[in-house]
């Protein structure tokens, strides 16, 4: 045995095994009541490819890539929707909700008022940033591999392209954290603050899998169909 | 200090060595490691073509320094640093062939030189834990870049070269470890370096 989970394994044995794998499940598309049914059970019934979902949650829970031959099989349409899932995830509902607690830290800090405006100001270029990134995937990235997969390929665009668009989206993330932990001057309880510390460390980590899964699962498998069309 | 990422490929068939590689170059501090693991030859030259890792790590078995040169032609991985994994005699000839050697009774800290010797620039380890406060100067700069103005702008403004800015600018966003101007201003702000009124003002004149 070379990975961690099999199809055989059973659905709530990742979650036993690592609980933040939950995010992975839900960013599949995988609803909970899956009750003892197998890894293999559970993606058919959603729809999902079985292979494609073991070799991204076995490459997140091993922290490593392992190339064997599923690697040839990936079903790029599975992993297009993972992403999907994910950038209306971070875009609608996790930036907003955190933007809500980090004002309500602020607000509730005794030096608020002033502070108010220039969070607020950072934070929302960060979202605009991470907004422009993701719908220029959604919107042109992910409908140029579709085409691509019907066995056209847009003379006009390339994945290169998109490679180089590939901003890191995590590292201004990084620097709100930073700034928080380092260099804002709060006392006594920071309940608040630690609330929203932890919530920039969890959407941290969830935005450095989404890159890496783009980056292992999606960017280099493109490369490859895009060879294949042109030989 | 900032974490220096390094996408390892690992080519070798034994799985212990290969996948005790993996754990323990994760372990070395001061680098971000991602490890892909190529367990068998046929998939090495699509490996590097696909993940383009900046390091290959290879038992000799695979391939001869000849056939190295041959792959990095062909994956158009000209920078890639390849290491050869050492596990009983090896001709000293054919090691100098190689960026760097791992033995198999390497320790962490020896594995942790040889990245050091291949991936840090010579300048950066004179400097171990520098202050992470700013310069006079260095305050100057940020208060400027948070008014909006450009790095000609700032030289004009305090008399120095664009040059020295920018050098300015890149020793603030390594003390800091804040990039973007959104990012100064927070910290402008929460520092007293700069008062909200004089944003208003600067934002209003725009």
């Amino acid at each position: 045995m070379t990975h961690k989970f099999t199809a055989q394994n059973k659905m709530i044995d990742v979650i036993d095994e690592d609980a933040s794998l939950l995010t992975t499940l839900t960013r599949f598309g995988i609803s909970f009541g899956f009750g003892n049914k197998t890894i293999e059970d559970a993606c058919k019934s959603n729809n999902i490819d079985t292979e494609t979902f073991l070799a991204v949650i076995n490459f997140i829970a091993e922290g490593n890539m392992i190339m064997d031959d599923t690697v040839q099989h990936l079903s790029i349409e599975t992993v297009i929707s993972y992403l999907k899932n994910g950038h209306s995830y971070f875009i609608s509902y996790k930036l907003p909700s955190l933007k809500t607690k980090l004002l309500e830290a602020v607000d509730a800090s005794d030096q608020s008022i002033p502070y108010r405006q220039v969070f607020l100001r950072f934070f929302d270029e960060y979202v605009d940033e991470v907004r422009k990134h993701m719908e220029y995937e959604d919107q042109t990235v992910f409908p140029y591999v579709m085409q691509l997969l019907s066995g056209t390929q847009n003379p006009k665009y390339s994945i290169s392209v998109f490679e180089d668009h590939h901003s890191d989206v995590d590292s201004k993330l990084a620097e709100l954290k930073n700034i928080l932990v380092k260099y804002y001057p709060s006392k006594g309880n920071n309940y608040r603050l630690n609330e929203v510390l932890f919530d920039l460390l969890l959407l941290e980590k969830d935005l450095v899998i989404h890159n890496m899964v783009e980056d292992y699962f999606f960017v280099p498998v493109v490369e490859a169909i895009e060879q294949n069309l042109r030989q | 200090m900032s974490e220096i990422s390094i996408k390892i490929a690992i080519a070798e068939p034994s799985t212990i060595i290969r996948s005790g590689l993996a754990s323990i170059m994760k372990r070395i501090q001061g680098y971000q490691i991602q490890t892909i693991e190529i367990p068998s030859t046929n998939m090495l030259t699509s490996s590097i073509r696909m993940y383009k890792p900046d390091m290959l790590i290879v038992n000799p078995v695979y391939c001869s320094p000849a056939d190295i040169a041959k792959l990095k032609e062909e994956t158009n991985a000209v920078n890639m640093k390849v290491v050869v994994i050492v596990t009983g005699f090896y001709d000293d000839f054919l090691k100098s062939q190689f960026d760097e050697f791992i033995g198999l009774y390497d320790t962490t800290e020896q594995l942790q030189q040889k990245l050091k010797k291949m991936f840090c620039e010579p300048e950066a380890e004179e400097k171990p834990d520098e202050v992470d406060t700013l310069s006079q100067r260095e305050k100057e700069i940020v208060t400027c870049v948070v008014k909006g103005l450009t790095n000609k702008e700032i030289a004009n403004e305090l008399f120095l070269s664009t040059h020295t800015v920018i050098t300015h600018r890149r020793n603030i966003a390594r003390k800091l470890g804040i990039h973007s101007a959104a990012g100064l201003t927070v910290y402008a702000i929460v520092n007293k370096l700069v008062e909200i009124k004089d944003l208003n003002a600067n934002s209003e004149n725009n």
